[in-house]
């Protein structure tokens, strides 16, 4: 069963626990693909705080508790969702619109997209693709997809086809993967800020949690950067779940990483598999901007690459074209494990995740087309992924705002501590409420379960005409506002951290 | 496997570390368990593995063989069970299934070895799911209950018949999928108005599904169910097939273990969508085809049979929360008429039950004296807050790949909580503008492809019916979907499930997959799903497979009595 969200959802610097178990609400303001936000003035409909399904209107529902808790996902997802949806920014029919800096998705590229997805040799149609085919997905594009993996991914070895399993999108990748590792009520590991939609997608069906393994901007002892992963954090993290009688059955892990845009390095990334393994821990690695690098120099290197792994057997890879190829709205995501046992039961699943035959010989296409990948798309791509990401990080430079981003992903975690006063999330919650009143949609902190309020995520990979437009509404907003602010109160914003630890 | 080669199985039994570190009795239990299922897996094949049996012990083989399966699962489920403590106490390595213990290729080899006992006990793909440490309980559940419904079929779809290539391969007439207008389909998806590419289509969708791809269905189920009004786009949500639509309604309308009635026999994709992620009980209303006082025609269903069900299952103490209906029927093929619908209505909100109607082939009745009315045609619904229908494109179109279905729900609360599931099945924004374009096109659907699609359905049906007279084996003579339900009962002595299990097996053994009457939840053994939508040659040979099977059937209960004859 579910447990409803127990805190309130106005008072949301309390619901930082050192797990996220109870707080499903808070996480889930999000809209989109759950990472926008919510109005700070919404909580759960007539709860009064308590982990009581029955406290849902019961009466005159016609759901089943679940169902109850499930519909209210959507309908908070569905208010910023509205929100941005009845007044989208058009550059001619709706000057004054929302511009959209809040969801993730790759806008940078569509003429090419376009243009590859048009060509004759996507057209195919043919009877076996209208058939139900393999749940795994046709075997043509699992071929493609390991030698698509094998070569970006520079794995030691040729990837084999028997180990990919195709699905429709990532988010149905966590639920199945959710459902056959754990029973209802575990949980995985998850370093925070993280991308807040996997909340959802592993409670829907699998009705498991995410323990956070909370960092901080505080470089401290032997970190050298801010929200640096270790394993010490691991370690305890885990620790406190488990003394809190929450069993912990795996660790998710993004590289690289979103909302923060880092990477981890081979040693970072054997050293926490190291841990799991100690820990018999699964390791979901989401690789999703794996080709979304755009910095040569971040010396990025997917977990496929390492000549070793600690445990093959419980070490689970993901991969999909919704942010490498910009086409969130495609569908298509993969999985590639050793473990025939999870390949197995996750295809099990596929029925119900599965993608039409006409896509998937589209996809399996387009990742063949190694010579347009890598001479006109990545090229392509990342050079106007650094040009756009070039200009947002001068402006903030421009305004004297702290930001992290290491040259990969599509988006800028940007410090706007400085701006609330009190430092609190429902000041947070206030600035992204003008941020909107002045049409730019972002994505707050509290979205990404960050512990410390005041963080936003910046997503820079739109076209220049809207980004300027986005920027300039950025801007007017935080100029009425800095005045107000004092100096960012360093010790405010570490108060969470000292009543949690 | 590949690179990844450091924690290579150790054998059963041996640990890593020397020193336990505490006195479980975990990993000594596993150990014994593990002994215990190498015994037994031992003695299994010395029972099992001896040549030139006659046909009794043959069956007699069979029944060892289930009891084996039924064995090796439970000890499988202790094994798992243990593992999940031990681990906690030792690092004890349990053998990984090796990769060539994994059966893929099982039922070509037994087609090969046709009448001869199998000398490998056929555990490996069962045992390849559950002996796993790395898999919650209920995805071990998962894994087992989906290969154990389809290796069958994955074995079809490894070894498919071809007319050149491979024409000993299997024929199947055992999936619901109409293969007659693969032409026609083929050549209306790449008409020029299907390909387009919109940056719309590639950004994330209204989980919903795409507001144009909405409307068209909105308008596509006003026409084509002839409702009174026009129906909303508001009320649909679109997700990438209908055993998404019916896993989603499960999950949002009952908790686990509460149940949906459904009469049966029924598609036996709800029992699989009940329980893989929504864990809902699917309690069956029995019809039977005995033509009686109360029954006046075989398979019918009453207000009083539901009523009894439902009464029942509650004495039980169990939570009804809906009933399911299929129309037209599967596997039966019978239409529900206005009237008896209304009483089904009626009788569910009397109970205050839900209604899921499932009206996936109703483009696909193909007696023109018969008119199918769907529910959504109805002036008024008993209870329109709890009536949802479910159609897609899979049945009515043939194009199963293509992964489409609809909800069509009045109730707000029912489209919001389903719509949630967007994000976990939702449809390529490419296809969801195929899928518009097609469906808008009703002059093509009307001028061209329904009535091909009618005429071939009819031919092909009534090729296969003049068979089946022809063979004096009796059937459920209906005029829509893609299947006939027949009485291969005077094949089996005794009639029984192992019987009829056993019949369906000598069937695979020629390379022809059926569909049985247990995967139907039928209550009398003997009945079985033929699926004709097929190309006529396919039709043809796979009909001739039939008759040798029942040949061989016959042939080999001659050869029993006269065995008995003997002994006597």
């Amino acid at each position: 069963m579910f447990t409803l969200p127990q805190k309130d959802f106005s008072a949301p610097t309390t619901c930082l626990g050192p797990t996220c178990l109870q707080d499903l609400g808070s996480s889930h303001g999000d809209d989109l693909e759950g990472e926008c936000s919510r109005k700070l003035d919404q909580k759960l409909p007539e709860l009064p705080g308590v982990g009581d399904s029955a406290m849902l209107s019961p009466d005159t529902s016609y759901l089943s508790s679940r169902g109850r808790m499930i519909k209210w996902f959507w309908d908070s997802a569905e208010e910023g969702y509205r929100t941005y949806h009845m007044d989208e920014y058009d550059e001619n029919k709706n000057p004054s619109g929302i511009i959209n800096l809040g969801v993730s998705e790759n806008k940078l590229c569509f003429d090419l997209l376009s243009w590859r997805l048009s060509q004759s040799d996507m057209q195919r149609v043919e009877p076996s693709l209208l058939q139900y085919a393999d749940w795994r997905g046709h075997l043509f594009l699992r071929e493609e997809v390991a030698k698509f993996l094998s070569f970006y991914c520079k794995s030691p070895a040729p990837l084999r086809p028997e180990n990919v399993v195709v699905l429709n999108g990532g988010a149905s990748l966590f639920s199945a993967l959710a459902t056959v590792l754990c029973e209802a009520g575990e949980a995985f590991l998850i370093p925070t800020p993280y991308y807040g939609a996997i909340t959802q997608h592993v409670c829907l069906y699998g009705n498991v949690r995410l323990a956070c393994v909370y960092l901080d901007s505080e470089v401290t002892g032997l970190d050298t950067r801010p929200f640096q992963l270790t394993v010490e954090k691991l370690e305890m993290a885990l620790r406190e779940a488990h003394s809190e009688g929450v069993k912990v059955k795996g660790l998710i892990l993004i590289n690289p990483q979103n909302p923060l845009g880092d990477i981890y390095s081979p040693e970072e990334l054997q050293e926490y598999l190291v841990f799991a393994k100690r820990h018999k821990l699964h390791v979901i690695v989401d690789e999703v901007y794996m080709l979304s690098v755009f910095e040569e120099s971040a010396g990025y290197r997917s977990v496929l690459s390492l000549e070793r792994l600690p445990d093959p057997q419980r070490t689970h890879v993901m991969w999909a074209t919704s942010k490498d190829f910009g086409m969130s709205g495609l569908r298509f995501g993969t999985l590639y494990t050793e473990n025939q046992d999870v390949a197995t039961a996750v295809a099990s699943l596929c029925r119900y995740h599965g993608l039409s035959g006409l896509v998937q010989y589209q996809m399996a296409q387009l990742l063949r087309d190694r010579d347009w990948i890598n001479q006109v798309y990545l090229p392509e791509n990342h050079a106007r992924l650094k040009a756009a990401h070039t200009y947002v990080s001068e402006e903030l430079r421009a305004l004297g705002i702290p930001f992290l981003s290491r040259g990969a992903g599509f988006f800028i975690w940007v410090d706007l501590r400085k701006y609330l006063p009190k430092g609190t999330f429902e000041e947070e919650m206030l600035l992204w409420r003008r941020f909107l009143d002045n049409k730019v949609l972002l994505s707050f902190g509290k979205a990404f379960e960050c512990k410390e309020p005041g963080w936003f995520r910046f997503v820079f990979s739109d076209q220049a005409h809207r980004l300027c437009l986005g920027m300039q509404r950025v801007r007017q907003v935080l100029a009425g506002k800095s005045q107000v602010a004092e100096d960012p109160p360093s010790s405010q914003s570490q108060e969470p951290s000292d009543q949690r630890r | 496997m590949s690179h990844w080669s450091d924690t290579l199985p150790v054998p059963s039994g041996q640990r890593r570390d020397q020193v336990p570190r505490d006195h479980s009795i975990y990993p000594q239990l596993l150990e014994i368990t593990l002994h215990l299922r190498q015994a037994m897996r031992e003695h299994f094949v010395q029972l099992t593995s001896r040549q030139g049996l006659s046909l009794e012990e043959r069956k007699h083989t069979q029944a060892i063989r289930e009891k084996e399966a039924l064995l090796s699962c439970l000890i499988c489920r202790m094994i798992n069970l243990l593992q999940s403590e031990a681990a906690s106490d030792l690092e004890l390595q349990v053998p990984l299934p090796s990769e060539d213990s994994r059966g893929d290729v099982r039922y070509g080899e037994r087609a090969q070895l046709s009448g001869q006992p199998d000398p490998v006990p056929q555990l490996s793909d069962c045992e390849a799911a559950f002996v796993s440490r790395d898999l919650s309980n209920r995805g071990i559940d998962i894994s087992v209950f989906y290969q154990s419904s389809f290796q069958d079929y994955n074995a079809y779809q490894k070894d498919k018949y071809h007319k050149d290539k491979n024409t000993l391969g299997f024929i199947n007439l055992g999936t619901s999928e109409n293969k007659l207008c693969m032409d026609l389909m083929t050549e209306r998806l790449q008409e020029r108005d299907m390909n387009c590419i919109e940056d719309a289509l590639l950004q994330y969708p209204d989980w919903r599904g795409q507001p144009f791809l909405r409307e068209e269905v909105a308008r596509f189920l006003t026409y084509y169910c002839r409702a009174p009004t026009q129906l909303d786009p508001e009320n649909v949500v679109v997700l990438n097939g209908c055993c998404s639509v019916f896993s989603a309604l499960a999950m949002v309308l009952c908790d686990p273990g509460e149940a949906f009635l459904v009469p049966a026999p029924f598609y036996g994709g709800f029992a699989f969508s009940s329980r893989l992620y929504a864990k809902v009980e699917l309690i069956p209303v029995y019809l039977e085809s005995e033509v009686t006082v109360t029954n006046t025609q075989p398979f019918q269903l009453t207000v009083d049979k539901l009523e009894e069900a439902l009464l029942e299952a509650r004495f039980e103490g169990k939570k009804v929360r809906g009933l399911v209906l299929i129309n037209p029927q599967n596997p039966v093929g019978d239409i529900y008429s206005p009237d008896s619908l209304m009483k089904y209505l009626e009788f569910a909100k009397r109970y205050n039950l839900h209604v899921i109607i499932d009206e996936i082939y109703m483009l696909s009745v193909f007696d023109e004296s018969i008119t199918f009315h769907s529910v959504l045609s109805m002036k008024s619904l008993p209870d329109r807050n709890r009536t949802h229908v479910i159609w897609g494109t899979s049945k009515d179109f043939g194009i199963s790949g293509f992964r489409f279905g609809a909800l069509y729900t009045h109730n707000k609360e029912v489209v919001s909580a389903v719509s949630a599931f967007g994000y976990l099945h939702s449809i390529s924004g490419i296809a969801q503008h195929k899928l518009c374009q097609l469906l808008q096109n009703t002059e093509w659907i009307d001028k061209v492809y329904l009535p091909t699609n009618c005429y071939r359905l009819r031919e092909a049906h009534k090729y296969i019916t003049a068979k089946l007279k022809a063979l004096e084996i009796p059937f459920h003579n209906s005029s829509s979907g893609l299947y006939v339900w027949i009485n291969l009962k005077k094949y089996l002595d005794p009639c029984t499930f192992e019987e009829e299990r056993l019949l369906y097996c000598r069937f695979l053994d020629n390379k022809l997959l059926l569909s049985r009457g247990k995967a139907y939840m039928c209550k009398e053994p003997g009945w079985f799903c033929l699926i004709f939508a097929d190309e006529l040659p396919r039709l043809k040979l796979a009909m001739r497979r039939f008759c040798d099977v029942l040949e061989e059937q016959k042939e080999a209960w001659i050869v029993k009595q006269l065995e008995d004859a003997m002994r006597e």
